[in-house]
C-alpha cells in the first residue's frame, strides 16, 4: 500500500483570548497514513484528535511541521492547484444539523459541491446528487424534502453523500456516530465500511469510542494532550496494549457483559486531564501515571518503535506496563 | 435485602401514560408503564431517544410541564401516591425523599450561586438548619463525593469547576439529604470515558454505603451492566422488558433488547457488518397498531398484531412480547 498522507512533526497552536498564552492543541505528532486503511484516532475531550483531523484537510494550518499530501505539501502549491488538492480530502462532522442548510432542500444540498466545480450541467448534476443519495440508502422522494424532515442518521446519510459527489480520496470522519442511537449508529458504520471497499477510500475515523474505532480501523493511535502516546494495528492495541494510558482508557470502558464475563478490577485514573497550554514537564501524562517515576518528569519519553508497527512515547513501555496488567 | 422488604417496593410504578397537547392533538409519549423500585435497588432504564425514558423520570419527580401534560396511572413512593399530592407536599418528597440529577450539569447548577450555596439551600429548605451549619455540611458533602480541598470548593461557582467535578458538585446536592431514591437521567454521557468511570464508581459506591436505590436512565448498555442489578428496556414508550441485568444480557426475552444488543461494535468480530435494527423508531403521533415494535421485528408473526402486554418469563422478569417463550434470541454472548 502506497502512503497517501504523511505528517512530520505537525504542531497546531493557538493564542488564548488573551493573546498572552498558546493553547497547544497538537504538540509534535508524526505517522503516515496508507491507501485504503482505516486509521482510528482515539482521545479525549481536549486531546487535539479534531484539531488533527483538521489539519489533515487544510481546514488549519500546521504552526510548525509538515502534512504532504500525496508527496505533496499542499501549502506550498498555488490558489487553483491547492483548491484542486483539497477536493481529494473531505471531512464529515459530529453534529449533521450543523452541516446542513436548513433552507435548502436535500438535493441542492448534495448538489452543491458539484455546482461550485461547475461540472456539466445542472440536469446531469441533479442526476449524480439523486445516484450518490440512493447509494448512501435514500430514495429519491428524500431528495425533496427539508433537513428538518429527516432523522439525525439520515441527516449524516447525506452528510456522507455529499462528500461522496467529489469522490475523495480520503474522509476525516470526526465523531460521526457519536450523536447517534446505537441502532443507527451501526448501520450507518456499515455504510462506511461498505463505501470503503467499494471506491477505495480512506479514512482518517476520530473518535471518543472505543468500541467504535477498535471494529472500524485498522491502526489506532491513541492521542493525549496533543500528542500521539501509542500508535499501533487495532488488534494489537485492544489486546496488549503499551502505555499505561491506553491501558487505563481500555479499563474504564463500561462493558455490556454479563457479571462473570467481566473483570472487576479497574486501572483507575486520578484526576484530569491538565491544560494544553501549560502541559507537565516531561511525560504529559505522568501527573495520572500510576508508573510515574522521577525521570517521567525531567525527560519527555522519545516516539520510538519498540517492535514492528508499534510506536509508543513511554520510558517503561514493554516491562513496567505488562507487569501491570495481572492476567 | 430482606424477604419484608424485597415485598415492599420503594417505588411502584403502575400503569404511567405520560400524554403531551401539541398543536396536532394530544400525543402519548409513555403507555401503561409498569415497574417498581426496592429499597437500595439499582435499576437501569435502557432505550433510545425518545422511547420515553426521561419523561418518565420526571414525572416520577412531577417535573413535567402541568400545562402540556397529563399524567394517568399511580407513582406510589412507599405506598403514597405522588401524582395526587398537592404541589406543596410535593416539594417535601423532592430533593429529601427523591432526588434527581441530570446529564448536563451546568445547566442544573446556579451559575450566580457558590456550590456551598446551592447544597446548604436543600438543607437549609429540608432540615431547616442554620447557615453556618449548612456550609459545615456543604464541605462534609463535597469531601464525600471526592471533591479535593472541598473546603476552598465550597466557596467556587460552577463555572470553575470541570465537566466531572461539576457532576460529582450535582450529587453532593442531590444526595445532601439522604434521599431514599436517586433518578440518575444519563449523568455521565456529557463526560470523558475515564471520568465517566470515576462517576460511576462514586454512584455505586455511595449507593451501596447509604442505601439509596437508584434509578439510572441511560442509552448506554455497559454503563448499565457496570451499575444496575436489574434493567427495564424501553421502547416507543412501553416497557418491553423488565429482568435482571445478567439475565437480560445473556438471553434477552424481547427482540428489541437482543437487537440493541447485537448492533454494539465491541460485542461484534472486528470489521464485520454490525447486526442493526431495520426501521426507525414509529413516532408519538402515527403508532403501530399491535406489538410497537413488529414493523422492525425480525419474528413478526399474525399473532403480533394484537396489542402486547408485559407477560411473566419468570419469578423476577417480563417481556412484552407474545412470541417470547418460543425464541431464542442472540444476547450478549451469542
Amino acid at each position: 500500500m502506497s502512503t497517501l498522507v504523511e505528517v512530520t512533526d505537525l504542531r497546531i497552536h493557538f493564542p488564548t483570548s488573551g493573546g498572552s498564552e498558546t493553547v497547544k492543541a497538537v504538540d509534535g505528532v508524526s505517522f503516515t497514513m496508507r491507501r485504503g486503511e482505516t486509521f482510528g484516532v482515539i482521545g479525549e475531550s481536549g486531546s487535539g484528535k479534531s484539531t488533527l483531523g483538521r489539519a489533515v484537510v487544510c481546514l488549519l494550518k500546521p504552526t510548525a511541521g509538515t502534512l504532504k499530501l500525496e508527496d505533496t505539501d499542499p501549502y506550498t502549491l498555488g490558489g487553483a492547484a491547492f483548491r484542486r488538492k483539497r477536493r481529494d480530502f473531505q471531512i464529515v462532522f459530529q453534529d449533521p444539523n450543523a452541516a446542513l442548510n436548513p433552507r435548502m432542500r436535500i438535493r441542492e444540498s448534495v448538489r452543491e459541491p458539484l455546482d461550485i466545480l461547475g461540472e456539466g450541467t445542472r440536469a446531469e448534476r441533479n442526476a449524480r446528487a439523486v445516484a450518490v443519495l440512493e447509494r448512501v440508502g435514500l430514495s429519491r422522494e428524500f431528495g425533496e424534502r427539508y433537513p428538518h424532515e429527516l432523522s439525525g442518521g439520515q441527516k449524516q446519510r447525506v452528510n456522507i453523500a455529499r462528500i461522496l459527489t467529489l469522490r475523495p480520496k480520503l474522509v476525516v470522519c470526526d465523531e460521526v456516530v457519536a450523536a447517534l442511537d446505537v441502532s443507527i449508529q451501526a448501520d450507518i458504520l456499515n455504510l462506511f465500511a461498505d463505501l470503503q471497499r467499494e471506491f477505495g477510500l480512506t479514512y482518517l475515523f476520530i473518535t471518543h469510542d472505543l468500541g467504535v474505532v477498535s471494529h472500524i480501523s485498522d491502526r489506532i493511535a491513541v492521542m493525549y494532550l496533543g500528542k500521539f502516546v501509542e500508535l499501533a494495528d487495532a488488534d494489537a492495541i485492544a489486546e496488549r496494549p503499551l502505555h499505561p494510558y491506553t491501558e487505563a482508557l481500555l479499563s474504564a470502558e463500561p462493558v455490556p457483559l454479563p457479571s462473570h464475563l467481566r473483570t472487576d478490577e479497574r486501572v483507575m485514573l486520578e484526576g484530569e486531564i491538565p491544560s494544553p497550554i501549560s502541559p507537565p514537564s516531561g511525560c504529559r501524562f505522568r501527573t495520572r501515571c500510576r508508573f510515574a517515576q522521577d525521570i517521567c518528569s525531567a525527560q519527555e519519553p522519545a516516539w520510538r518503535e519498540l517492535e514492528p508497527g508499534r510506536f509508543v512515547a513511554c520510558h517503561f513501555a514493554g516491562d513496567v506496563t505488562q507487569k501491570g496488567r495481572t492476567k | 435485602m430482606t424477604a419484608a422488604n424485597a415485598a415492599t417496593p420503594l417505588l411502584d410504578v403502575r400503569g404511567l401514560g405520560i400524554h403531551f397537547r401539541t398543536e396536532a392533538g394530544e400525543v402519548q409519549a409513555t403507555r401503561d408503564v409498569t415497574f417498581a423500585v426496592r429499597p437500595g435497588e439499582r435499576v437501569g432504564i435502557v432505550g433510545e431517544s425518545g422511547c420515553g425514558k426521561t419523561v418518565t423520570g420526571l414525572s416520577i419527580l412531577g417535573l413535567l410541564p402541568r400545562r402540556s401534560s397529563r399524567v394517568a396511572g399511580q407513582i406510589l413512593f412507599e405506598g403514597r401516591d405522588l401524582l395526587a399530592l398537592s404541589a406543596r407536599e410535593m416539594r417535601k418528597v423532592r430533593g429529601r425523599q427523591i432526588s434527581m440529577i441530570f446529564q448536563e450539569p451546568m445547566s442544573a447548577l446556579d451559575p450566580v450561586f457558590t456550590i456551598g450555596h446551592q447544597i446548604g439551600e436543600t438543607l437549609r429548605a429540608h432540615r431547616g438548619i442554620a447557615k453556618k451549619e449548612a456550609r459545615e455540611r456543604a464541605i462534609e458533602a463535597l469531601a464525600q463525593v471526592g471533591i479535593p480541598l472541598p473546603a476552598r470548593r465550597v466557596d467556587e461557582y460552577p463555572h470553575q469547576l470541570s465537566g466531572g467535578m461539576r457532576q460529582r458538585a450535582m450529587i453532593a446536592i442531590a444526595l445532601v439529604c439522604e434521599p431514599k431514591l436517586l433518578i440518575a437521567d444519563e449523568p455521565t454521557t456529557a463526560l470523558d470515558v475515564t471520568i465517566q468511570a470515576q462517576i460511576i464508581d462514586l454512584l455505586f459506591d455511595l449507593s451501596s454505603r447509604t442505601g439509596t436505590a437508584l434509578l439510572f436512565i441511560t442509552h448506554d448498555l455497559g454503563v448499565i451492566a457496570e451499575t444496575c442489578t436489574r434493567m427495564l428496556t424501553m421502547y416507543a414508550g412501553e416497557v418491553v422488558e423488565d429482568a435482571p441485568v445478567d439475565a437480560a444480557l445473556e438471553r434477552p426475552r424481547h427482540p428489541y433488547t437482543s437487537g440493541l444488543l447485537r448492533s454494539i461494535p465491541r460485542l461484534s468480530k472486528r470489521k464485520t457488518t454490525l447486526p442493526s435494527i431495520p426501521g426507525r423508531v414509529p413516532s408519538l403521533a402515527d403508532m403501530p397498531a399491535g406489538c410497537r415494535f413488529r414493523p422492525r421485528c425480525a419474528h413478526g408473526a399474525p399473532e403480533c398484531t394484537a396489542t402486547q402486554t408485559l407477560v411473566d418469563v419468570s419469578d423476577d422478569r417480563r417481556a412484552r412480547c407474545i412470541r417470547q417463550a418460543s425464541l431464542t434470541l442472540p444476547g450478549a454472548v451469542a
